[in-house]
């Protein structure tokens, strides 16, 4: 890995001549909503916003549509029963620490054991990633799990600075994206920028575990919390709005949609949400998490227990969009660590 | 990630995408289950084993997963059994001998039919239980000599519910097969017992060193209730195996809605030993069975319980 700067002129130059290449995709800003930020192609490097706060949706989609159908079929013919091919490669732009972390994530479930062909060729296309530094804001608790730095599989980083951005060249395909872009040395200034940079960053995440993943994750096992679970299922909806915002929730569903014709369709794997009420219900009406507090505490266990067991680290990433989007005021923090002080009393009392 | 993309993309195999297979016969067993036996129109072999299953599809209505329900033995075509439970499995019942369908599989983690050899084996089946248990039982009566006794209880709702009535016959009158047949509702021809599957279990000796036990019975709490007969007749947890049911949707491990605690049924499972269903509590069937005292209410999880 190697580390320059570019200006902020030569970087807007590089980023016009990636879209002109191909296919971008990057954060804009909501021109019905100023103040708020998405992901979609970029036409110009004009729209590309670097210092956003938090999409709504991750970028995940960009790979993980919320909904693609994937398969063709006629139910006459089984010849014509095909995969459906896929649009061409593209490149994704300004994607934070938090949000690389995510990515990283999905590979790895997604890859694991039997692998999901069907998301690992959309990944593929994806030929390069190029990642940005960013300020958290009161929802955001990377530093708890660790994603504050996280760069993931970017082929570059940015960090703001002064004079435009101190570059990390991550990998050959990040060298081959800067080209002929004007690379000066980092300065002392711009180390100092950048130590600065990361200093304010970390001091500005507020919200915090009160312990660390490790010792959650125990805290979740050994179980003893109904209580807890049965406060939140009390305030929560069970909408689902918490997992279709989640940049590392990768549940989905597949149905059939067939067509006018009444012969040809297309089957789709569309985003789930294991708090939805139906996710676990079986054919003769037994449902295996019918209650809400058994799918409050799945979210969590899930999370924090299953898959960071499985994998080795929790599997969320810190961005807050579940807190952000939960029109319940039910915030990730603030009942983790309602959980931790509860386990942390019954563990006293006994 | 460090492949380059493109090699990737290369390799990769489309998951979910099912081969054709045809319809060569479709018989109705009873008024709810109809047994199809197919062909997989590439030519080639399921290859499954005993436990495992299939995602079958009728395109435009949409998949569901489904025991095969033949010996693994046979190669050349395998069979389902089905119930009619909704959409998918609805539409299934229609199907006519050279029809096809799709067919994604096999999945799942079968029965340790090697840890079996030598074993006496004791099978419990309630109602749609019975066609994923078959594959075994015809395992071991097609290697009669290799085992031990091969005991078979099954019970269904009714006599007009019963599957395979040929077969049961042939259980029934076999030298080296203990058959014990029961129903909960008897119709005026019916001279056989009355009740639930852990009536005639309750009478059954066995040898709990040397019994291994696999059980598919219907909903969680009939499950309990096995448990707790095979439990008091001193069976060891690490010689009963469950073949459980969830909702399924990918049935490789990615799509979440077949998860038991940390554990996919669709991976894991289907079956599971009952030791290492211990401790999690979203494993609804080996909870201990529900007591007069508890009023067969559930036991509040949490601690101790996962
Ligand atoms: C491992 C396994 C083996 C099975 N083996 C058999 C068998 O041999 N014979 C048999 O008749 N049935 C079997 N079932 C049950 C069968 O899969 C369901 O009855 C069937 O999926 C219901 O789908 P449907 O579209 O007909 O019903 P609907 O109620 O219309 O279901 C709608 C959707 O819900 C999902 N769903 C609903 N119930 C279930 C369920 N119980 N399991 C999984 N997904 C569900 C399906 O994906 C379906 O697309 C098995 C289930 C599992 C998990
Ligand atoms: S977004 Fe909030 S209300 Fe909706 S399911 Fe999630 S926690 Fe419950
Ligand atoms: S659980 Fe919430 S904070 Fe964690 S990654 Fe998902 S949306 Fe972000
Ligand atoms: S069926 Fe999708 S994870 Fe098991």
């Amino acid at each position: 890995m190697s580390i320059c700067v570019v200006e902020h002129d030569e970087l807007h130059a590089l980023v016009q001549r990636l879209i002109q290449q191909g296919p971008a995709m990057g954060p804009r800003e909501r021109q019905q909503q100023p103040g708020f930020y998405y992901f979609d192609w970029l036409n110009s490097a004009d729209e590309l916003v670097l210092d956003y706060v938090t999409t709504t949706l991750p970028p995940k989609k960009a790979f993980f549509p919320p909904r693609e159908p994937f398969l063709e079929f006629s139910r006459t013919d089984p010849a014509k029963v095909r995969s459906m091919t896929d649009e061409g490669p593209f490149v994704l732009l300004g994607v934070h620490p938090c949000d690389l972390a995510a990515i990283e994530q999905l590979d790895i479930a997604y890859s694991d054991n039997i692998a999901d062909g069907r998301y690992l060729a959309n990944r593929a296309r994806t030929t390069a990633i190029i990642g940005v530094d960013c300020w958290p804001d009161e929802y955001c608790l990377c530093t708890s799990v660790g994603t504050e730095q996280a760069r993931g599989s970017a082929d570059l980083f940015l960090t703001p600075i002064q004079r435009g951005y101190l570059v990390e060249v991550r990998t050959p395909r990040g060298q081959e994206l800067l080209g002929d872009s004007a690379q000066l040395p980092a300065t002392d200034q711009d180390e100092a920028d950048t130590a600065q940079f990361r200093r304010e960053k970390q001091r500005r995440v507020t919200a915090k575990f009160a312990t660390g993943v490790e010792q959650f994750a125990d805290i979740l096992a050994a179980g003893g919390l109904t209580e807890v679970w049965q406060e939140v299922a009390d305030r929560c909806y069970s909408c689902g709005s918490c997992s279709l915002v989640c940049p590392t929730c990768f549940c989905f569903d597949i149905n059939d949609d067939i067509n006018l014709d009444l012969t040809t369709g297309a089957r789709i794997r569309t985003w789930d949400s294991c708090q939805l009420p139906d996710f676990a219900l079986v054919a003769g009406g037994h449902n295996f998490r019918g209650e809400r507090w058994e799918r409050v505490r799945h979210r969590w266990h899930r999370k924090f227990l299953y898959l960071y067991t499985q994998y080795g680290r929790p599997f969320c990433t810190g961005c807050g969009r579940c807190s952000r989007a939960c029109t319940a005021d039910i915030n990730l923090v603030e009942v983790s660590n309602d959980l931790i002080a509860y386990a942390q009393r019954e563990t006293q009392n006994v | 990630m460090s492949e380059d993309p493109q090699i990737r993309a290369s390799k990769i195999v489309e998951t979910y995408q099912p081969v054709a297979a045809h319809i060569v016969q479709a018989t109705k067993l009873t008024d709810t289950e109809i047994l199809l036996e197919l062909r997989l129109g590439n030519g080639q072999s399921l290859g499954h084993g005993a436990g495992q299953f299939v995602q079958i599809s009728m395109f435009g209505v949409g998949e569901a997963p489904i025991s095969v329900c033949s010996s693994p033995t046979q190669t050349e075509t395998f069979e389902l059994c089905v119930r009619a439970a909704g959409n998918v499995t609805k539409a299934l019942h229609r199907l006519e001998a050279g029809d096809w369908v799709g067919i994604r599989g096999p999945y799942g983690h079968g029965f340790p039919v090697e840890e079996m050899v030598g074993k006496d084996i004791l099978i419990i089946a309630g109602g749609i239980g019975l066609p994923p248990l078959r594959p075994l039982i015809n395992l071991v009566l097609e290697n009669r000599e290799q085992y031990g006794r091969l005991i078979i209880v099954y019970g269904a709702r009714s006599p007009q519910d019963l599957l395979f009535t040929d077969e049961l016959n042939l259980w029934a009158t076999c030298d080296d097969v203990e058959f014990h047949l029961i129903v909960e509702e008897p119709d005026d021809k019916w001279q056989g017992p009355v009740g639930v599957v852990t009536v005639p279990l309750r009478k059954i000796d066995i040898e709990p060193a040397k019994t291994l036990v696999a059980a598919a019975v219907g909903p969680p709490v009939m499950y309990r209730f096995v448990a707790f007969e095979l439990l008091q007749k001193g069976l060891p947890e690490d010689n009963i195996y469950f073949s459980l049911e969830r909702r399924m949707k990918c049935g490789v491990g990615k799509c979440g809605h077949c998860q038991l605690n940390n554990l996919y049924v669709c991976v894991d499972g289907p079956i599971f030993c009952y030791s290492d269903l211990q401790g999690l509590e979203e494993a609804v069937e080996a909870w201990a069975p529900p007591t007069a005292e508890a009023g067969g209410k559930r036991r509040e999880p949490g601690k101790g319980h996962g």
